[in-house]
């Protein structure tokens, strides 16, 4: 059955306004966004493309020095990756430092909803969190060493109340059962502020009409917290969640520092791994540090995926 | 003046405009040509050297007016910042290498064979033979010596701690060993750290090669793990897992942790080069006054070990040939003594043994250490020639002697496996 039209209120076919306006706009579009494209594919995409052809080629050293280019090999660098013990364990121990996520996450979001109250001298807790943020990480692995140290400030505080007996001290990141938690909390450390300082950002564009309406129904703060302010933060949590994700699985400047991959590789990362293949002096293995870097990335893309995937099904299916 | 004389001196002005023009477009090009910049980069030696560094290079620009040095000091990114400037075409034409780094650059092509453009016989006459095959690969010569240290250079003591652990300066390795036990139990501090284990190198395999053992087979092969080298990592496990060596060695630069806990009086003894007592007198000034200076204790083959910096010509260098008189001039001899006077380095070049710099005697610490190693450039050897791919077989050097030390494998398993991952992966 044709419906009726009131006249004036015809809707305008869908090639119509393209043909008036789409030409310009799209022009002006591409305009705007050409000093960022520019930038990008400068920086960003053809690096990106580069390295990842770099991963099946063969270039190193040798072939660096007598001007010759990258030689195609085809998967080579992932079978020598497969087969290689200390890129399975650096993997290993990177995929393994994805438990810091969810911790590291829940417990910034919780402090960001702490100090998110107007309460006298708040502007201090939430500067004094972000310190860590813009510590460079030299004066940061001085100060830690002298917390993990067989006679620093951690066992004393241990013997002090008793957990650890004072003939039992030992160096927190020379022992292969610690050190990788041990650097771990340093990342923690390092990491809370920032995400903290994301999530106030996301409470502050809560409406404080909905909190009031859901005091004045009688809710708890624990109901508000779980009801009001996590479904709205959804989609910052999902963010955070992404970047502390790939920091994860990128860490390499605290274990550069503190341990350098030991005691016993127990803290060595997979970007440890590509650091050492490509910088190492005038052996650098640019394809096999890139084919690295590629299965890095691949785990990132996935663990990303899931990511996306598990806020989509608690948000019932919408996207 | 007439018409005609008017057009005449018109000519005449113009012939002499286009004349001088002409010649000034000739002598131009002459005066730049005339001039070669030479791109020099030093590894760490600014700011603390600037004077030294920049009197050399007006003194070498002096004797030589048509070359001018433009100097840059490299630090951490020094590899990458040559291998980046090779990719650009912009190399520079002298840098400072070490013998390890210059081992790996020359095995991968990015020098140029200095011995091509000085005759051999110079080199050979100017240093120690040893220092010069330090930097010899393939039966070429890729770097000019510079200054040395030596590893096991002198014993510096802590007076107090000895006299109560009740110990005397030991005379040789074993003495050490021996009296690591003693002094720990008696002072509660350290006797001594050992190069357990660092970054990038293999320093346990100095303690094989300075108590004579081989490090590889006539056939070039891996061979570190006889029952003699087995005896000697066991002697270090059991000290290490006693508690008498301190844990962060495994962690730390030995030197660098040796130099900090004897400034706070908690090691009694540093085996090495002088450049220790620098910084013991910066940080504790009435420990240094007290420092007690000597020969070092070597190990069963009795001879000392060393590492020596070089400067090497890149392959893609534009001016090899004023590069290769900087790098001669900068290592001759009378420059090399003029940078020992500042700081105790040694110098690697034969005359130096001679000097009567180095046989001066003093109560000061850094003086008589300068003048104990001084003119010991000849000792100045690795022990050992490094692998080619140095970097792998080193990493997995380092992680079995580690595993030994930390008691997951035994001495012998950790380096049965070790020789076994060399001899599968070593390239010669």
């Amino acid at each position: 059955m044709a419906r009726s039209q009131p006249p004036g209120t015809q809707p305008p076919t869908a090639s119509a306004p393209r043909s008036r306006y789409s030409l310009r706009d799209t022009l002006l579009s591409y305009a705007f966004l050409a000093p960022a494209l520019i930038l990008l594919t400068l920086f960003t995409f053809y690096p990106l493309a580069y390295g990842s052809y770099l991963g099946f080629t063969e270039y190193g050293g040798a072939r660096f020095a007598q001007g010759l280019g990258p030689r195609w090999t085809g998967l080579e660098n992932f079978r020598t990756l497969a087969a290689d013990p200390l890129f399975l364990t650096a993997l290993g121990n990177s995929v393994k430092y994805l438990v810091i996520v969810p911790v590291l996450q829940l417990a910034s979001l919780s402090v960001a909803v702490l100090v998110n109250k107007n309460l006298p001298g708040m502007a201090f807790f939430r500067a004094a969190y972000y310190i860590p943020v813009v510590t460079s990480i030299s004066l940061a692995a001085v100060m830690w060493d002298w917390v993990y140290n067989k006679e620093g400030t951690l066992n004393w505080a241990l013997g002090v109340v008793r957990i650890i007996p004072e003939g039992s001290f030992f160096g927190w990141l020379n022992n292969e059962q610690t050190a990788f938690w041990a650097v771990m909390l340093v990342t923690f450390w390092r990491g809370f502020g920032y995400y903290m300082v994301l999530y106030l950002a996301g409470l502050q564009g809560i409406p404080a009409e909905l909190e009031e309406a859901a005091v004045l129904d009688g809710a708890s703060s624990w109901k508000r917290f779980w009801s009001i302010t996590v479904p709205l933060m959804k989609p910052t949590i999902l963010l955070c969640s992404l970047l502390s994700t790939i920091a994860a699985l990128r860490v390499l400047e605290e274990v550069l520092v503190l341990t350098n991959g030991g005691p016993l590789n127990s803290t060595y990362t997979a970007l440890m791994y590509v650091y050492s293949k490509a910088f190492q002096g005038f052996n650098f293995d640019y394809g096999l540090a890139s084919a690295a870097g590629l299965v890095v990335a691949v785990v990132a893309l996935l663990l990303s995926v899931a990511n996306f995937r598990l806020f989509r099904e608690s948000d019932g299916g919408e996207s | 003046m007439t018409q005609f004389h008017k057009k005449q001196f018109h000519k005449k002005a113009l012939l002499a405009l286009t004349l001088g023009l002409s010649l000034t477009a000739v002598s131009a090009p002459a005066a730049a040509q005339a001039t070669t910049e030479v791109t020099f980069w030093t590894w760490y030696l600014s700011p603390k050297f600037d004077p030294y560094i920049k009197q050399t290079i007006a003194a070498f620009e002096k004797a030589n007016p048509t070359i001018k040095v433009k100097w840059f000091d490299k630090q951490d990114s020094m590899v990458q910042d040559f291998i980046a400037s090779v990719n650009l075409g912009n190399a520079p034409d002298v840098v400072n290498l070490n013998i390890d780094e210059t081992g790996k650059a020359a095995q991968n092509g990015f020098l140029r064979n200095v011995d091509a453009l000085t005759p051999l016989a110079t080199l050979k006459s100017t240093f120690y033979p040893q220092t010069l095959a330090n930097f010899t690969v393939g039966g070429k010569v890729y770097g000019y010596p510079w200054y040395g240290s030596l590893n096991e250079g002198v014993l510096l003591y802590n007076p107090d701690l000895m006299k109560k652990a009740g110990v005397s300066a030991p005379k040789n390795m074993t003495e050490l060993l021996n009296m690591v036990k003693t002094v720990k139990d008696k002072t509660g501090a350290y006797a001594w750290v050992p190069a357990l284990k660092d970054p990038g190198g293999a320093s346990f395999l100095g303690y094989f090669s300075s108590d004579g053992l081989p490090i590889y087979d006539a056939k070039g092969n891996a061979a570190f793990n006889s029952a003699a080298h087995v005896a000697i990592l066991q002697k270090y496990v059991d000290l290490f897992r006693g508690g008498y060596f301190p844990e962060d060695a495994l962690r730390k630069e030995a030197f660098q942790l040796a130099t900090e806990l004897y400034a706070q009086n908690r090691v009694a003894m540093i085996v090495g080069g002088p450049q220790a007592l620098n910084r013991i007198k910066d940080t504790n000034p009435g420990l240094y006054a007290k420092t007690v200076v000597t020969t070092a204790p070597l190990g069963k083959a009795n001879t000392q070990t060393g590492t020596s910096m070089g400067m090497v010509i890149p392959q893609a260098s534009k001016h090899p040939a004023e590069a290769a008189k900087l790098a001669a001039y900068f290592t001759s001899n009378a420059n090399q003594i003029a940078f020992a006077k500042i700081v105790p380095i040694i110098p690697t070049t034969a005359a130096a043994q001679n000097d009567p710099f180095f046989k001066g005697a003093s109560s000061d610490p850094i003086a008589k250490a300068t003048a104990l190693v001084g003119a010991s450039g000849r000792f100045i050897n690795p022990g050992f020639k490094a692998p080619g791919n140095s970097d792998d077989l080193y990493k997995n050097f380092s992680d079995n002697i580690e595993a030994a030390l930390l008691g997951k494998k035994t001495p012998k398993a950790a380096l049965d496996d070790s020789v076994k991952f060399w001899n599968a992966n070593m390239k010669k």
